[in-house]
């Protein structure tokens, strides 16, 4: 057995590598850049996580998501691996400092784009031997990407504040314009790219136009009470999420609702609940989803056209990850066009914020956070009516891309080629369950819904106490 | 006790005297001098900081059915209680909460013994890889050595645990909707806890009354831990117990106080204003019922102050302070913060 396959075996616990995985493993350990565009849930974690077994120094993960850097963390922690460390603003002071004094101890450093600003951090990374850095959620450093950290932009100047380090960029969402972009900005020399295909042949695409709002609670209500979950229900609202769970729970359904108001505590116990089983539907915003490590989900909703295609791939990416099939179903109405842009544009900044954020006694208003963020940005770069100009491009931008998603959903052309066709990819197998465009046999995909698990059994404290600590 | 019910205690004994945002700043546990000593001059001690995530929309809400059902009202911008609305108030066997001795790190303590119920129980079962419900560096890094310190492996942790947290539920002051509730909101290998929503649900309450019930419950198990009865529960709640209940700005006045400095030298050496050095004497006079403070004010001005505010019925400082006027807001507050402490 070669080293790479021991390892893949030992320490993470698999048979075989995925697609693609040992070429970007070998490319990485050879101390090649690589760029790699993978589809979520097909192993990007490995890629960078199994060569510092194979190299001397320390690895730099560079995450903008706070949440997605505390999950990967976390999982690496439940490998075994005790040598792993996120260093972010979250981190209280005296952690902080002590994780500056024992950089050297750890081989897994994640950290957040800001915290690369910081120069005590940065003077104890200069003394560090470093493996290579890794840019996750690459497609954030593009200002075209749907959703741009400007903080991402500054790893530029920091990598070359480094001595030469191997980078490697890893994004589940770029078109071509995207990729070239990462590849000025992480300074990239020739790198080894590995584009996989974003198809995700396992999961059926389904579009269903309905007249209004009532419909569309009516037809989730008997897909989900007549076939079988686990599942998904993504909506815009968090009245809705609530709204959905109670009609759900009326029929009989194990269900719960999550978005991003609930406390931290039970937001954790709803991902924990889903993850084992306990609840068999989600009805959620789009904050639900990062970090969720469940390998059966069946069905992913959406109740309306999403803001972006990128974003509508990674919600549906969650469905099928044990490779079994999943179906993806989408509701709309004729007039979803105009409430998703007024949700997208909800943060936007209008030519009036602009404005105002240019005046000199412009102190950081109540903006949202996105908004604040990007604003800060150009501001730096751009005057005053450049600014607005190129907001009102970006805005356009947006409306378009609404457009086109309406438009894909609603002509005749197979709705999986259309998609891959947005990152400039081609279609290169149907798959027999493809998209409600290509004829689709839902019944022969999904199982029929059995009975309802009666989950409401009388509560005991004395059995509860015993069943968590049997002893 | 619920949500509304706390309202109309606290109520009861501000009445006439505060806004009706005083019991909002009490239950979200503010910092300030007014809050810090209404704490005392109206012995709410067990509602202080209770609630530090209620959202003000909430607390709205909730007061204004209080003055639909006519349990309250608003005269010259105090809150009164009605009559209707002292008949509404049930009668408590006793109350439950501690917040003044708490402030908060009651969910210190609940975070550690949550992850190490968690913890434990997945041992149990032989599935050694899970993800912990807490994700904070200090809870994960003090349970780790505290089940390190215990032998977990070996020594029967599990058994001796569960037998003190049966015991301290057993503590009759509560009742099975406590003990339902702390143990369900616990952890462990496939059995995972239920959010303040279902538990809530489930028992037909609001989440509101939810985490009260929950709160009354730990407070309750807390102020009975003992180093004899349950040593490994009163190991895992280490520095949970604010020994000296001050805040730390207040804290630092009070070390230098002690080492004779005056308020106006304090004022100086720490850039404060001097308003809020006695802001900070009140506080400190509230934690400590010894505390002389006979160099701000003295025993026949006290005296003073406190017979005209029983003969006017009110603690309202600016009606005793015009009556008065040789003696300073200062004393007037330090007055009445005594005297309530004389009638503990």
């Amino acid at each position: 057995m070669s080293k790479l396959n021991e390892i893949l075996q030992k320490k993470f616990g698999h048979i075989s590598f995925r697609e693609g995985q040992k070429e970007i493993i070998e490319q990485i350990i050879n101390g090649k850049d690589v760029i790699a565009i993978l589809p979520t849930g097909m192993g990007k974690s490995l890629l960078y996580q199994l060569p510092a077994y194979m190299k001397e120094g320390t690895v730099i993960i560079v995450s903008p998501l706070l949440s997605l850097m505390q999950d990967q963390v976390e999982q690496l922690k439940i490998l075994g691996e005790k040598r792993v460390v996120a260093i972010n603003s979250f981190l209280p002071f005296q952690e902080r400092e002590l994780a500056f004094r024992h950089l050297a101890d750890f081989k897994f450093i994640f950290t957040s784009p800001e915290m690369l600003q910081n120069e005590q951090f940065n003077r104890a990374l200069k003394k560090l031997s470093i493996a290579y850095v890794v840019a996750d959620e690459a497609h954030c450093i593009s200002q075209w990407g749907f959703d741009f950290r400007p903080d991402y932009l500054r790893i530029s100047n920091w990598l070359q504040s480094l001595n030469k380090v191997n980078v490697v960029a890893l994004t589940a969402t770029a078109t071509k314009d995207v990729v070239e972009d990462i590849k000025k900005t992480l300074r990239m020399n020739n790198p080894f790219e590995f584009i996989h295909s974003l198809d995700r042949p396992a999961i059926a695409y389904e579009v269903v136009e309905v007249d209004n709002q009532q419909e569309k609670l009516s037809w989730i209500l008997g897909r989900v009470t007549s076939t079988e979950g686990p599942g998904i229900i993504y909506t815009q609202s968090r009245k809705k999420t609530e709204v959905y769970a109670a009609f759900l729970r009326e029929k009989g359904i194990s269900v719960a609702y999550y978005h991003a108001k609930m406390e931290q505590s039970d937001r954790i116990l709803i991902q924990q609940q889903f993850q084992q089983g306990h609840l068999e539907w989600i009805c959620a915003t789009n904050a639900f989803g990062m970090g969720i490590h469940k390998d059966n989900i069946r069905q992913i909703i959406h109740d309306h056209i999403p803001t972006s295609v990128a974003g509508y791939m990674q919600e549906v990416g969650r469905a099928a990850r044990d490779g079994d099939q999943a179906i993806a179903s989408l509701l709309y109405t004729s007039t979803d066009v105009e409430q998703t842009f007024y949700v997208s544009m909800q943060d936007f900044p209008e030519e009036q914020d602009i404005q105002i954020a240019f005046k000199p006694e412009y102190a950081e208003v109540e903006q949202a956070e996105t908004t604040t963020r990007i604003l800060k940005y150009w501001k730096e770069r751009l005057n005053e009516q450049d600014t607005i100009q190129l907001f009102k491009q970006i805005k356009q931008k947006k409306w378009q891309d609404i457009q086109k998603f309406y438009s894909m959903i609603q002509n005749d052309i197979c709705l999986r080629q259309q998609l891959l066709h947005y990152f400039d990819q081609p279609l290169l197998e149907k798959p027999i369950h493809c998209c409600s465009k290509c004829k689709l046999d839902v019944p022969s995909i999904l199982g029929k819904r059995m009975k309802n698990r009666n989950d409401q059994v009388e509560m005991n404290w004395k059995k509860r106490l015993h069943t968590l600590l049997p002893l | 006790m619920h949500f509304h019910q706390i309202l109309l205690f606290i109520i009861h004994k501000i009445s006439g005297q505060r806004s009706e945002n005083a019991p909002f700043y009490l239950l979200k546990g503010k910092k300030s001098g007014q809050t810090i000593q209404d704490v005392t001059y109206f012995q709410l001690h067990a509602f202080f900081s209770i609630l530090p995530q209620l959202s003000k929309e909430d607390y709205d809400t909730a007061i204004t059915e209080l003055y639909k059902e006519q349990f309250i009202e608003l005269k010259e911008s105090t809150v009164h209680i009605t009559d209707k609305g002292i008949s509404a108030i049930t009668q408590q066997k006793n109350v439950l909460l501690n917040g003044w001795q708490y402030r908060g790190k009651e969910h210190v303590f609940w975070k550690r013994l949550d992850l190490a119920v968690q913890t434990l129980s997945q041992f149990h079962a032989n599935d050694k890889k899970f993800v912990p419900n807490q994700k904070d560096i200090d809870t994960q890094q003090f349970v780790k050595d505290y089940l390190i310190q215990h032998n977990f492996r070996q020594f029967n942790l599990s058994k001796e645990m569960k037998h003190e947290l049966h015991l301290l539920l057993e503590n009759p002051s509560l009742d099975d909707l406590h003990r339902t509730f702390f143990v369900y909101r616990l952890s462990g290998f496939n059995t995972i806890g239920l959010t303040w929503e279902q538990l809530a649900r489930y028992h037909k309450l609001s989440e509101l009354d939810a985490k009260i019930i929950f709160l009354e419950c730990l407070h309750t198990m807390l102020d009975n831990i003992s180093r004899e009865a349950s040593p490994l529960l009163y190991s895992l709640a280490k520095n949970i117990r604010i020994e000296t209940p001050l805040t730390d700005s207040a804290f630092k006045t009070n070390s230098l106080l002690e080492k004779g400095y005056s308020l106006e030298q304090i004022a100086d050496l720490r850039k404060l204003k001097i308003n809020t050095i006695e802001d900070h004497v009140i506080e400190i006079v509230s934690a400590n019922k010894s505390f002389p403070i006979s160099t701000f004010i003295s025993k026949e001005q006290v005296y003073e102050i406190l017979h005209l505010s029983s003969e006017l019925q009110t603690k309202k400082l600016t009606e005793i302070k015009n009556r008065l006027p040789e003696v300073s807001y200062f004393q007037v507050r330090l007055a009445l913060t005594r005297s309530e402490q004389l009638h503990e």
